[in-house]
């Protein structure tokens, strides 16, 4: 992605219009100038394009703007504080349980879903089927909304209750301090203390740790270029856990940073980041900078190496299947007809470089299958299908028909195959209306599974004309037969109107921790960003979110990151 | 020890400051309020929306005022704020429906144009140039903005934008050239 001289010259045109060249530059301008038609042309059409800019029509505002500016403030600015960062003390009096803990702010909020919603998942333990609660400051009593106890299951209980584990993540990303100094930092999920600095810089939307807790792969966004980033730390012992898992020997070291390439940003299949289950390989997706090619990338911690495994210029990173001795990578790439392929790198001294994944595929294409996202344990798999195309400049996304999928995974006779799919929301209709994407994790419990950040084409398909809705959290469970339905998602009134989801991970089956983000506050301070932790309850049991990072905290905390100790847990 | 004319000093100071607050706050609504409309006009092209995203802009301005420890940034601060909340805006925009930033019409309000001829010449042009503009992408479009329509250094549009020098650079040249297709595809010579 070198610039060639030709791009240089007309980088120094571009400038030369606004006054931003130095003398050199302008000398070595015009001399190029002199000899160069193609380049003389550039600056002529550059020109007039600035005039035509410079010459457009200036427009008067409303003549009520002032008012309308004037009321606004009036209104106050409390209104724009979310419940969770407000003032302890505003929630006092409404009784149940309210306190303030190791400084973070513990706000009790309530069920609001229908008293006919049956329960999702299975156990005793399972959730409600309506996760949707309301802010405490607007519900005036703990038991005037909950689902009753007595609701039957409608779905097949699962085989063993979930152990109970702690949902707090091992560690989570901090991008704090003044303006102009801002720095990233891995803290404690638990405690909250530093752990140690990441070199990296811009804030963080994607975060995994390597399943032994020895590495963090990270995406960050750099300013408003339109772009992320991508980063491997070696964070070391740090985050060694009991699990035993092997560590790997690699040239990094400890606290060393190491920046993995860039990938346009905003888009969900983009911010995919996957570890290998001996923590040996990272997938990830890069673009380049024109959003031409998107091609599949590893990186080997043992080597220090990231290594393009693609050229297909519109390929996908899926997820590892557990394929004994070593993992296989299903591969996704986009087109017409999405088609997903199993690399598998087993015996290889090198690392392959394809042209065609579909030379490499050790399994029968899957058409129809894109972006496979398969649970933690294995046995089922998220995906999408429809048909995907590229807006110029543009990331992929599906332009017709597209929806996620659940199914079975299952390796049949040397092959894998997904069986028994059935459309992930169970109260929509894709036709034309469809989606063009969203984000979708896996819950340690391969049962659980949120998604968020769906971008749906069509008009509403519920009677309060919000659903699919982008900026709501949908939690559900692979045991529950209605998928995810308008009563899945969390309630609109927990991110106040213009906080914007960010990152989601599922700990346990009835945890979520959700980073979200203050609308661009657009002053120059810090960006903030909350962690909240999600606990969900049945019953007349209130359901719990806790503001990890403290209600007073000034920055941007999030995402949190598991190493695989949450999932080996796990039945 | 007395100090002579202290109490004189302090008290003036601290019953003013709420005033001077007001005061320089409608210094800056009058200054900016008409170029900060036309700038969001040109970014979401909807007169209406541009107007949402106006208002919500100075009054984020007035609450983070105090923020603003240097006069003479007073205009990078506010297309600042400006250029983020038109981004949060099309970022709620376009979950509500897959059409991108490109479909909205970019329509005229009645104010005091020229007659009724050279007002449709110059809607047209208008136009024109407008949906050029709506087939770049966001950052893109801001950049060219900033640059073209509201004569920025690439220094002041890095700290509009958050970026460095070198990287508005990059942007506004790429910016250009895909404005040169767009302005072609609309039948612009050049």
């Amino acid at each position: 992605m070198s610039m060639s001289r030709h791009d240089h010259y007309e980088e120094l045109i571009s400038a030369s219009l606004s006054g931003d060249l130095s003398d050199s530059e302008r000398q070595e301008l015009d001399a190029h100038l002199d000899s160069c038609d193609a380049c003389r042309a550039t600056l002529a059409s550059f020109a007039d394009q600035r005039r035509i800019m410079a010459g457009l029509r200036h427009v008067a505002p409303p003549r009520d703007l002032g008012a309308r500016v004037r009321t606004g403030i009036e209104r106050g600015a409390h209104g724009a504080v979310p419940w969770w960062r407000r003032p302890a003390f505003a929630f006092a009096g409404l009784g149940g349980g309210l306190a303030a803990v190791a400084g973070a702010l513990l706000a009790i909020v309530l069920l609001n879903g229908s008293p006919d919603d049956p329960q999702v998942g299975g156990g005793s333990e399972s959730p409600v089927a309506s996760v949707s609660f309301a802010p405490a400051s607007s519900t005036p009593a703990p038991t005037a909304a909950a689902t009753p106890a007595s609701a039957e299951p409608s779905a097949t209980p699962a085989a063993t209750p979930t152990p109970e584990i702690a949902p707090e993540p091992d560690a989570y990303l901090a991008f704090t301090g003044p303006y102009d100094n801002l720095a990233l930092m891995l803290r404690d999920g638990e405690t909250g203390e530093p752990i140690g600095p990441l070199e990296a810089t811009g804030p963080p939307i994607a975060a995994e740790l390597s399943p032994n807790g020895q590495f963090l792969a990270y995406i960050t966004q750099r300013g408003q270029s339109g772009m992320n980033e991508v980063w491997v730390t070696h964070v070391g012992s740090a985050l060694a856990d009991a699990s035993g898992a092997a560590r790997v020997d690699t040239p990094l070291a400890e606290w060393q940073t190491v920046r993995l390439g860039e990938s346009m940003a905003d888009s969900p299949f983009l911010e995919h980041l996957s570890w290998s289950s001996d923590s040996r390989l990272m997938a990830f997706t890069l673009t380049d900078t024109g959003g031409g090619g998107t091609d599949v990338w590893m990186y080997l911690p043992a080597s220090d190496l990231p290594h393009q495994l693609t050229t297909s210029g519109n390929a996908f990173n899926g997820s590892w299947v557990p394929a004994p001795p070593s993992d296989a990578l299903w591969v996704s790439v986009a087109g017409q007809e999405p088609t997903s392929y199993l690399l598998s790198f087993e015996g290889l001294a090198t690392l392959p470089q394809l042209a065609d994944p579909a030379e490499s595929s050790v399994t029968a294409p899957l058409a129809g299958v894109f972006q496979p996202l398969l649970s933690p344990d294995g046995s089922l798999a998220i995906y999408w299908d429809g048909v995907m195309a590229r807006a110029e400049g543009g990331a992929w996304a599906f332009l017709e028909g597209g929806a996620p999928y659940l199914a079975e995974a299952r390796a049949i006779d040397d092959t894998f195959d997904f069986v028994n799919e059935r459309p992930l929301f169970g109260d929509v209709t894709i036709d034309r209306d469809a989606f063009m994407d969203a984000a979708i994790v896996w819950g340690g419990d391969s049962d659980a599974y949120a998604l968020w950040r769906p971008r749906w084409t069509g008009t509403s398909q519920s009677a309060d004309g919000e659903h699919p809705n982008f900026d709501r959290v949908y939690f559900g469970h692979a045991s529950d037969p209605r998928g995810l339905t308008a009563d899945h998602a969390i309630d609109e009134a927990d991110f106040p109107q213009g906080w914007a989801v960010v990152d989601v991970k599922v700990p346990t089956t009835r945890h979520l921790l959700i980073t979200v983000l203050e609308p661009l506050g657009g002053d120059l301070a810090t960006p903030l960003a909350d962690l909240l932790l999600v606990t969900r309850n049945t019953g007349d049991v209130a359901d719990v979110v806790e503001n990890l990072a403290g209600a007073d905290a000034d920055g941007w905390f999030g995402p949190g990151a598991y190493d695989a100790a949450w999932e080996t847990t796990a039945p | 020890m007395v100090v002579p004319g202290a109490t004189r000093w302090v008290e003036p100071v601290v019953t003013n400051r709420a005033a001077d607050r007001e005061a320089e706050f409608a210094r800056i609504f009058e200054e900016y309020s008409s170029p900060i409309y036309n700038y969001v006009l040109r970014m979401v092209s909807d007169p209406d929306r541009a107007a949402d995203v106006t208002q919500d802009t100075f009054i984020k301005a007035y609450r983070k005022l105090d923020t603003l420890t240097d006069a003479g940034s007073t205009r990078s601060w506010l297309y600042r704020i400006a250029t983020n909340t038109a981004i949060d805006d099309m970022r709620r925009r376009r979950m509500v429906s897959a059409v991108p930033d490109d479909s909205p019409v970019f329509t005229n309000r009645a104010d005091d144009r020229p007659g009724p001829e050279a007002q449709a010449m110059a809607s047209t042009l208008d136009e024109r140039v407008q949906r050029a503009l709506m087939t770049l992408r966001p950052n893109h479009r801001q950049c060219l903005l900033l640059s073209d329509l509201e004569d920025m250094s690439a220094q002041h549009i890095g700290e509009v934008m958050g970026l460095s020098y070198a990287a508005v650079r990059t942007l506004l040249c790429r910016a250009r050239g895909e404005m040169r297709k767009a302005l072609a595809a609309e039948g612009f010579a050049r």
